[in-house]
């Protein structure tokens, strides 16, 4: 069975006393009802956290870039201006809904819905702490590459919907980027999924520690490059500036979404944020330790054994603490996405595909193979435990 | 309780899928089916326990087979000759003796795979509980040790498609310059 969090729950006694009592109130054995609620309530509150994460996106989106160019950005509603994407959304909601007349109705309909279904299905292996994430698969990374190429469909299919030929170009330019720079993403994932010896989120972040010299990002100088590969890709996969050829507003008015009024185009935006933050996360996950927190505090065991506070507060507190050090990870990720986005220009659709092809993808794959040779030849050993040694052997030779 | 819902769930997505695909009249909403029904295909993997089959099926798929076909009827320009204003008059009718004839015969042969496979599976007794368990590390090892030989050949084979997909693509120079 996957580590869970209704797993994360089952491990305290009074789990079961609530499992029992509730199962002589209905009659039957609850524990499948009481999975389904835990469930329920986990989906509720990352959903809504995460949508609230994208929200706050397009508020840091022009706060940022606002700073850069020395503007003020949102500064009305609200404290700072933070609840402009409350207004934007209850904008968007009260827009006309326009479905042009040529339209492909079914596909238009279902494009963003797409777009949503694809990001919101990533969140159920984001591994956000050890005992609060949803579910922690054997194939987690597997099945994160493979319900994340849904927002390509969808896309794809709203530019194609909309019967525009600026929305077709962008459509098209979206698809097509998207599928190549799987390429170079997936094979730095396989880089890292080589050195930690399994698919799932549990498995990479635990082959690392808590502080940057455990991180895989400095393990070797291959997960580096690998490191580097990895976030180049995201950036061209969520359609991110210097990337965002889909969306080229000099030369395609607004590409996939130019006709998609109100929420429909609110769906895409949101969705972009959303990837943006999944993605962030899985590098971070993937390279920079995920949730890892220092001197055990994550699975409890200092709060535990020296200020002898019950486990499960003790835990409680750990996983919370897990759940900063990933968002805060996250996050300063997502802050050098925004800043990549506002300080380089766009490149050329050509370029982009000469990136892909020549550079990043030959790089990601002698990179896998480094990876390998380093695992073969150090057994897996950092290159800070291979400087160790190197320093504990000449000391030892100096015969100090 | 849980399976089965989740079963019958994967099959209800696989099945309309598949018929929707079948009698959807637009190349391009087909594929959207397409989608559908291949989704429900890598439910019902996760369903009987191969979870890295299930997820294969999503990467593959969805991610790769259905964006192509996508691409290939839009670039073939398969939609705009068919479709006209009034819906989709000007498919020619499929239901000719050819086809029959070729549809009679793939349906003798799959039915007789199928039943090969079925005769196992009726024979071998329902177990209890399903027991859930990782298969991402069996596969692994049996594909590097029993299997080799199989998974060096498809790596060929797809490096022979990769090859040739760059011979096609590549420009030709025409020495008209000097």
């Amino acid at each position: 069975m996957n580590n869970t969090i209704v797993s994360y729950f089952a491990q305290f006694e009074g789990f079961q006393e609530v499992v029992t009592k509730l199962s002589e109130v209905v009659g039957f054995n609850a524990m499948s009802l009481v999975t389904f609620i835990i469930f329920a309530i986990a989906c509720v509150v990352v959903l809504g956290a995460l949508a609230t994460v994208g929200g706050l996106g397009t508020y840091a989106e022009r706060k940022i870039s606002a700073d850069l160019q020395m503007r003020q950005g949102p500064n009305r509603v609200g404290p700072f201006g933070i609840l402009q994407f409350l207004a934007d959304g209850v904008k968007m909601m009260m827009k006309e809904d326009i479905i042009p007349r040529h339209a492909d109705k079914l596909t238009f309909n279902i494009a963003p819905l797409l777009c949503m279904l694809g990001v919101m299905a990533t969140f159920a292996v984001l591994p956000f702490s050890s005992g609060f994430t949803m579910t922690d698969l054997d194939v987690g990374v597997f099945y994160l590459i493979g319900v994340s190429s849904l927002v390509g469909v969808g896309i794809f299919l709203g530019g194609y919907s909309s019967n525009s030929k600026w929305s077709m170009l962008g459509g098209m330019r979206g698809a097509s980027q998207i599928i190549s720079y799987e390429v170079p993403v997936t094979l730095s994932i396989l880089a890292i999924v080589l050195m930690a010896g399994g698919l799932s989120f549990g498995t990479i972040v635990a082959a690392q520690g808590a502080w940057p010299h455990q991180w895989f990002v400095l393990h070797n100088p291959f997960t580096m490059i690998a490191f580097v590969v990895l976030f180049i890709g995201i950036l061209a996969e969520t359609n991110r500036a210097p990337f965002d050829l889909p969306e080229a507003e000099s030369e395609l008015v607004s590409g996939y979404h130019t006709e998609f009024t109100g929420m429909r185009f609110g769906f895409f935006a949101l969705a972009e944020y959303m990837e943006v933050f999944v993605v962030c996360g899985v590098v971070a996950a993937l390279f920079l330790g995920g949730y890892n927190v220092p001197f055990g505090l994550g699975e409890g065991t200092f709060l535990i054994e020296s200020l002898h506070v019950p486990a499960i507060h003790a835990k409680g507190v750990g996983q919370l603490l897990q759940v900063g050090s990933f968002v805060s990870k996250t996050l300063a990720l997502y802050y050098v996405v925004i800043w990549i986005r506002w300080t380089l220009p766009r490149l050329r659709v050509d370029h982009l595909m000469t990136l892909c092809w020549k550079y990043l993808t030959p790089i990601a794959l002698f990179n896998l193979v480094g990876c390998a040779l380093w695992m073969y030849f150090f057994q897996g050993e950092s290159m800070w435990q291979l400087l160790g040694h190197l320093g504990a052997s000449a000391g030892s030779g100096g015969g100090h | 309780m849980f399976d089965q819902i989740l079963f019958i769930l994967s099959a209800v997505l696989t099945m309309g899928g598949a018929l929707a695909v079948v009698f959807s009249r637009n190349l391009m909403h087909a594929c959207v089916f397409l989608l559908a029904c291949l989704f429900g295909v890598a439910g019902l993997y996760a369903t009987l326990n191969a979870d890295f089959l299930a997820a294969t099926q999503l990467v593959v798929y969805a991610g790769g087979v259905v964006i192509l076909m996508l691409f290939a009827v839009m670039l073939t320009g398969g939609v705009q000759s068919t479709v006209n204003k009034f819906g989709l008059e000007k498919i020619p009718g499929m239901g000719n003796t050819k086809t029959y004839t070729a549809a009679g015969l793939s349906v003798i042969i799959i039915s007789f795979v199928l039943f090969k496979i079925l005769k196992n599976a009726v024979a071998i007794a329902p177990k209890g509980q399903m027991v859930y368990e990782s298969t991402v590390e069996k596969i692994g090892t049996l594909l590097v040790s029993d299997h080799v030989l199989a998974f060096e050949l498809s790596s060929i084979l797809l490096l022979g498609a990769l090859v040739g997909a760059a011979v096609i693509a590549r420009p030709r120079h025409i020495k008209d310059d000097v």
